[in-house]
């Protein structure tokens, strides 16, 4: 009885080379299907339509982009480089404003981006895209 | 001499726990840092941006060529399938937000439109895909 009960004892150790195979074809898997690369990206609001929150017209900045790609900020013609500077000075006089781009349908995304990049860059907390029909 | 070769190979097994250690702890790094963005199938000439920040949870993808097509898992899709393709995305991936990886030269109109339809489909995080400069 006794020496029964050593032998079991011995013999006890659990294979695990099944359970080896198993790990490493997941690791191969995750290794092979992972992929780090996060998109670089800015956020953008775009109001719901819903439930209209109408903003007092004197809170906001409209830039306006046309579909050959002028930019006007509250209805003055500028170029890319000044939109900074002029939103600067508007929020200067009205820090609580938002600014609001209105851009033609027709416009170029590059050009959407990059009023969306210096309109953060002056400091805009709020900036929101609408679209002109 | 026999006798002792005959020991030396019964003694020979490596010891493996180390070894299962440390796949045990990659394997578990990989789990969790995989997300599996499903790749556009284009690569559109992305605007620069000085705000962008990388997108952590930006893993839906939905792309727009220059031409104005949208793509999203390596098929062109139209813009009345993008909404039921955000819904089932989004229940695939409760957490998930959008990127739009949009062209520079991608009409805004279009791009408008796109996220609309991404907002309808209940999801609110939509931010335009950038490069940095």
């Amino acid at each position: 009885m006794r020496r029964r009960f050593k032998k079991k004892r011995e013999e006890s150790e659990i294979n695990i080379t099944p359970m080896l195979d198993i790990v490493f074809i997941m690791l191969i898997f995750f290794i092979v299907t992972t992929s780090f690369v996060k998109e670089i990206s800015i956020d953008v609001n775009r109001p719901t339509k819903s439930p209209i929150k109408e903003q007092k017209k004197s809170e906001v900045i409209s830039v306006r982009i046309s579909a050959e790609g002028q930019i006007f900020v509250q209805d003055r013609l500028i170029t890319v480089d000044a939109v900074r500077a002029n939103i600067e000075s508007y929020l200067a006089l009205k820090p609580q404003a938002s600014v609001v781009v209105v851009a033609d349908r027709e416009a170029a995304a590059g050009f959407l981006v990059r009023v969306i990049d210096q309109s953060r860059l002056a400091g805009a907390r709020n900036v929101s895209l609408a679209a002109q029909k | 001499m026999i006798k002792r070769r005959n020991r030396e190979e019964e003694d020979s097994e490596i010891n493996i726990t180390p070894m299962m250690d440390i796949v045990f702890i990659m394997l578990i790094f990989f789990i969790v840092t995989t997300s599996f963005i499903k790749e556009t199938g284009i690569n559109p000439n992305r605007p620069e941006a000085e705000t962008a920040a990388r997108a952590e949870l930006g893993n839906i993808l939905i792309a727009v060529s220059p031409s104005d097509q949208i793509w999203m898992n390596k098929n062109q899709i139209q813009l009345e399938s993008v909404r039921i393709l955000m819904e089932s995305a989004h229940a695939e991936n409760p957490e998930s937000s959008v990127v739009i990886v949009a062209d520079e030269l991608a009409s805004t109109g279009l791009i408008i439109d796109i996220m609309d339809q991404i907002r309808l489909s209940g999801i609110s995080k939509v931010s335009l895909s950038a490069k940095e400069k």
